[in-house]
């Protein structure tokens, strides 16, 4: 064991060596032998440090630890179980009502875009987690949401609330349209399409210059309204009260991911859901057994462009302004990222998911370049510790366990 | 310029750009040949071979060595490069790969893509922000055919990748790695109870893919002048788009999505109003993907779950 | 699984709440630019840039008041989200002013918190005339707008250069694509010269040959190339590879010592448009210590102009002797500056007077060669 272990650290400091050295010293026509050393050794020392963990781990002193540590914490969130369900969704709520009182603008600011990705995710959740199409380009239904926005607010002046069936209508037939052709393809064909059609409409809105005025953007959408009654001139009159800071802006989204959160659940646990998992599971066992399947992919597609381009819309609000760059192939794989390291199909795993990669990454800012480099990392890592995410979904969990012995004849077809 | 030399001189722009996103697309086909998965993190490969050949070749530079020896020094350069990143490309295989091949196709995907960000940002770090420029090595000599000017760093480009697709070709065919190659991707579970090292023919694949997208990158340092730690990322989709088209898992098939999607992009941009060429190149694959659901040359459906 | 994300979210809460308590008496400037991406490289000269001015502010004594002035980086990418939450962050962690943002589409929508917060903001690059048409008062823009850069450029190809024909070549990105129009709209109400194409490339493409044989074909007398660096350098490379005889013509952001690093002897030749800086103290001064400080041979134009926003906030501060917005705000819109990069007078839209001309490459150097406010050669 010992031995394995080191040889094991051996080969991995050699491996490291060969490709730290050059990369890291060679930037200019000298080596610099201080810049890769330093690299390569904290590189070595972390290598040394999991070493070090792996072989401890064997020892019975460990495994002890784990166990005691193991039962604290059961016992310890335990506790937390008692609260009955509805209590603590309420206090949930509560906790997440009050929170722009507590917080400043830009800690909200922070909880507005987690929100996005929330819905976001939710919204993709139902195309990948629950129908088993990978969709690369999901980004491309936000943008029509925003963009379906903002001309209707510029050219027409249409408030926000009344802009938004519009978007969802036009985000649905976008989301049949680019459904549609895919039908028939399985897998990554289906991957490289919907990643076709996502750069399609980036690069539509970017070029269309009469339209959206291309890479200038669109600029100046109101934010969006809400009537309210007021008492100031001695009786009831109503006012219109535009949604200008955050925390406003804040409620609305709020409510928006909210809404999806319920939505998703419903859908999840409806006939349709239960027949997304059917053919997400095996397409023709589905079909056979009566399911209209060209129907129902093609409703998770509108329906996942429906949450996108509400979330779209609301983007535009907020910041009165939308440019075609936004909306880049990087967008589209963020989003899936939540899903899949949330856990697909899991609806408190994507909102950790969106936590996870959008406020955490906020927390490091001060790293500046080195930022990207741990979320690269991070994702890596994380999937490599737990493959089927955070939360995984119930029934997918118990998917996977049953599936531990079949798991090698499905990695063989 | 008249129009049959435009003409000559635009086909030979899209032959060279196709046989660049071709060598490209062989890596991404291989790879998803036997572990049926897109290998997000290949552009980067591609970079990472550029920067090491602009390193070696810097250094035989300074040493004089590239103008008393240019053919040896090209083969230095290509070589280390090529071994540079085939190492890495095991070492990735290693790393954030293996661990995941019993695991949901997604979370094998993700994980190459978190691989591909780490490595982009990881270049960007060490070997600066900026484009870097590669010593001119080609010149800028050439034959003029039909009117069209070729260059001699075109000729050599083109020449050996043609050569290098040609090897693989071969070696899958004819060697005995390659047939274990080729057993493995059709049936992993059969080859493995058929003595085949399932471990080991992975790991030759990790290191032909990052090879030859290293010789790539190389290729196009010296051919195009600079390098950039970001600049396999468009490339990459463009060829994952051309073995895709070609029908992913089949080499001939990386051949010729490559050749098509560079054909496309040059003639559409030749004749046509340019800013449109790419929404052409994803509408072709697109179209050829809805009447051939597999691709031009792919016939096995695979089946598989997300 | 509630719980977990239970749990999950009091400690995130817990963390930003702490996060956000640190607080010490020093002057802040926040910067706003990608620090990460493509645009990488003009995003780390401005922060290297603002970075040097606070250096040299403190070796001089720094300012009455303070003991310490503190540069807070803001990565913004290129991207509006980023960049407001960027700004917000930077709100909250109470800067006195920004230097930022680099793309138009990021200084856009980060100026609109900024501006309601009362926090002074001067952006070093975005060129686009929207940043400073939105008659915001506390924004000011230390570098030129794109109509005064198409206005010298068209002068110059009408005035000196005498051509007949002109090819556009754009990149289809909010800067390059204003340089375009403003050039296609002066041209066209001028009448002298004829634009016979205009092509456009994608960003992050690295073979245009296809576009430039089309242009080969039609021959212009010259090729303007509204690009950046990267993307310019290979243009210029494989224009003369494919053996056109167009002059090539560009501007500030192909205007980097990379352009003729990687472009070589093609780039011999070209005409550049970009700010013109007598040649004064402050400029050698900042000159030689930017590059102590960064060890580095050759200075990103960026790096100029932040270097000059980050000396006029820390100038109006000593003036002000307060860091009262509105006080800041007179001072800065009063004062006649000098810098690097010239006399800055910022006018009502907070914008500086144009001060381009038109530069030539000349064995690997960029040279002086025109000056479209006297019509001299120099």
């Amino acid at each position: 064991m010992v031995r394995r272990e080191i040889q094991r650290f051996c080969i991995y400091t050699l491996f490291l060596t060969i490709l730290v050295l050059p990369m890291v010293g060679m930037r200019g026509p000298e080596f610099e032998a201080r810049r890769a050393f330093t690299v390569l050794s904290v590189l070595v020392g972390v290598l040394l440090l999991t070493t070090v963990f792996r072989l401890l781990r064997e020892t019975s002193f460990y495994r002890n630890l784990g166990q005691r540590i193991r039962q604290r914490r059961d016992r310890a969130l335990g506790k937390i179980q008692v609260l009955p369900r509805p209590v603590a969704l309420g206090s949930l709520f509560f906790l997440l009502a009050l929170f722009p009182f507590a917080a400043n603008n830009y800690v909200i600011d922070v909880a507005i875009t987690v929100l996005i990705y929330v819905t976001l995710g939710l919204g993709l959740n139902v195309v990948v987690g629950l129908a088993g199409l990978l969709d690369l380009g999901y980004i491309a239904f936000y943008a029509v949401g925003a963009y379906t926005y903002s001309l209707l607010n510029l050219h027409y002046g249409i408030p926000f609330w009344f802009a938004l069936p519009f978007g969802v209508v036009i985000g649905s037939l976008c989301g049949c349209i680019i459904g549609y052709p895919t039908l028939k393809m399985r897998g990554d064909y289906l991957a490289i399409v919907t990643l076709g059609f996502g750069e399609i409409i980036r690069l539509v809105l970017n070029n269309w210059d009469n339209l959206t005025k291309g890479p200038n953007g669109l600029l100046g959408m109101d934010k969006p309204k809400l009537i309210l009654p007021s008492f100031s001139d001695g009786g009831l009159s109503w006012t219109v009260v535009p949604l200008k800071s955050l925390p406003s802006l804040y409620f609305v989204i709020l409510a928006v991911a909210l809404l999806t959160v319920i939505a998703v659940h419903r859908l999840n646990n409806s006939r349709i859901g239960r027949a997304w998992i059917a053919i997400r599971e095996d397409e023709t066992a589905a079909e056979l057994t009566g399911i209209p399947t060209t129907l129902l992919k093609l409703l998770a597609y509108a329906l996942g462009a429906v949450f996108a381009a509400v979330a779209g819309a609301f983007f535009a609000a907020k910041l009165s302004y939308t440019n075609p760059n936004f909306f880049v192939f990087l967008e589209s794989c963020v989003v899936l990222s939540i899903v899949v390291l949330g856990g697909m199909g899991s609806i408190p795993g994507i909102i950790l998911g969106a936590l996870a990669l959008i406020a955490i990454p906020e927390l490091f800012r001060e790293l500046a370049s080195y930022r990207m480099l741990a979320f690269g990392g991070a994702m890596t890592v994380m999937m490599v510790l737990k493959p089927e995410g955070f939360i995984p979904a119930t029934r997918r969990k118990r998917e996977l366990h049953e599936e531990e012995l079949e798991s090698e004849e499905a990695a063989d077809e | 310029m008249e129009t049959q030399a435009f003409l000559v001189q635009q086909i030979v722009n899209a032959l060279f750009l196709g046989s660049i996103y071709a060598l490209i697309a062989l890596g991404y086909t291989m790879v998803y040949g036997i572990i049926q998965l897109i290998n997000f993190a290949h552009g980067e490969m591609f970079t990472a071979g550029s920067f090491i050949g602009l390193i070696v070749l810097g250094a035989l530079q300074r040493m004089g060595f590239v103008e008393s020896h240019f053919v040896l020094s090209m083969f230095v350069v290509f070589a280390m490069a090529m071994a540079y990143v085939a190492f890495l490309g095991v070492a990735i295989e290693h790393v954030a790969y293996k661990p995941l091949r019993r695991a949901s196709r997604l979370s094998a995907l993700l994980s190459a893509l978190g691989m591909s960000i780490f490595l982009s940002n990881g270049m960007m770090l060490s070997q600066g922000v900026s484009d870097r420029a590669y010593p001119p090595v080609l010149g800028t000599g050439g034959i003029h055919v039909l009117g069209a000017r070729i260059t001699y760093g075109q000729i050599f480009i083109v020449a050996f990748a043609v050569a290098l697709m040609v090897g693989l070709n071969l070696f899958v065919k004819k060697t005995k790695l390659g047939k274990a190659m080729r057993a493995t991707a059709q049936n992993r579970r059969m080859a493995g109870l058929l003595g085949i090292n399932i471990d080991k023919t992975i790991r030759t694949t990790f290191v032909i893919g990052p090879a030859l997208g290293a010789a790539a990158g190389v290729m196009v340092g010296m051919y195009y002048g600079s390098v950039r730690f970001d600049m396999g990322f468009i490339p990459g989709i463009k060829a994952f788009a051309a073995a895709v088209l070609g029908g992913i898992g089949n080499i001939t098939g990386a051949m010729v999505g490559g050749m098509l999607i560079g054909m496309v992009e040059v003639l559409w941009a030749a004749f046509l109003p340019s800013e449109w060429k790419d929404v052409t190149a994803f509408i072709v694959l697109i179209l050829v993907l809805y009447f051939r659901p597999t691709g031009i040359l792919g016939e096995r459906v695979i089946e598989e779950r997300v | 699984m509630m719980r977990k994300l239970c749990v999950f979210a009091i400690c995130l809460g817990l963390v930003f709440g702490l996060h956000t308590l640190a607080a010490a008496k020093t002057l802040k400037i926040g910067t706003l630019s990608p620090l990460t991406g493509p645009y990488a490289q003009d995003g780390t000269d401005i922060l290297q840039g603002v970075k040097t001015a606070v250096a040299l502010v403190e070796a001089a004594g720094g300012i009455p008041g303070f003991d310490k002035i503190e540069v807070l980086p803001g990565d913004s990418a290129c991207d509006g989200g980023k960049a407001t939450m960027a700004a917000n962050k930077h709100i909250n962690s109470g800067v006195h002013a920004v230097v930022g943002a680099y793309c138009s589409s990021a200084t856009i929508p980060a100026s609109v918190p900024l501006n309601e917060a009362k926090i002074i903001q001067i952006t070093p690059a975005s060129t686009h005339e929207d940043v400073t048409e939105r008659g915001f008062k506390y924004l000011f823009r230390a570098c030129p707008r794109d109509d005064a850069q198409a206005a010298a450029m068209v002068s110059f190809l009408e005035n000196a250069l005498k051509i007949k024909t002109l090819a556009l070549i754009d990149d289809k990105q909010t800067y390059t694509v204003g340089l375009t129009k403003n050039i296609r709209h002066l041209v066209e109400n001028h009448g002298k010269i004829k634009i016979v194409a205009h092509e456009h490339i994608a960003p992050g493409d690295k073979d245009f040959t296809a576009v430039l044989t089309k242009l080969k074909k039609i021959d212009p007398d010259a090729i303007y190339m509204s690009t950046y660096q990267p993307e310019g350098s290979l243009m210029a490379r494989q224009a003369k590879a494919l053996g056109l005889r167009a002059h090539l013509l560009s501007e500030d952001a192909v205007y980097h010592p990379k352009y003729i690093e990687v472009a070589g002897k093609a780039a011999e030749g070209s005409f550049l448009t970009f700010a013109k800086a007598p040649d004064t103290p402050e400029r050698r001064n900042f000159e030689a210590e930017y590059k102590k400080m960064w060890g580095v041979k050759k200075i990103g134009s960026y790096a100029y102009y932040a270097f000059d926003a980050a000396n006029i906030i820390l100038g109006a501060v000593k003036i002000a002797k307060s860091t009262d917005p509105d006080k800041l705000e007179q001072v800065i819109r009063s004062t006649t500056w000098k810098g690097a990069t010239g006399t800055i007078k910022f006018d009502h839209k907070g914008d500086r007077g144009a001060s381009y001309i038109i530069w030539v490459v000349k064995n690997g150097e960029f040279v002086p060669y025109w000056n479209p406010q006297t019509g001299q050669y120099f």
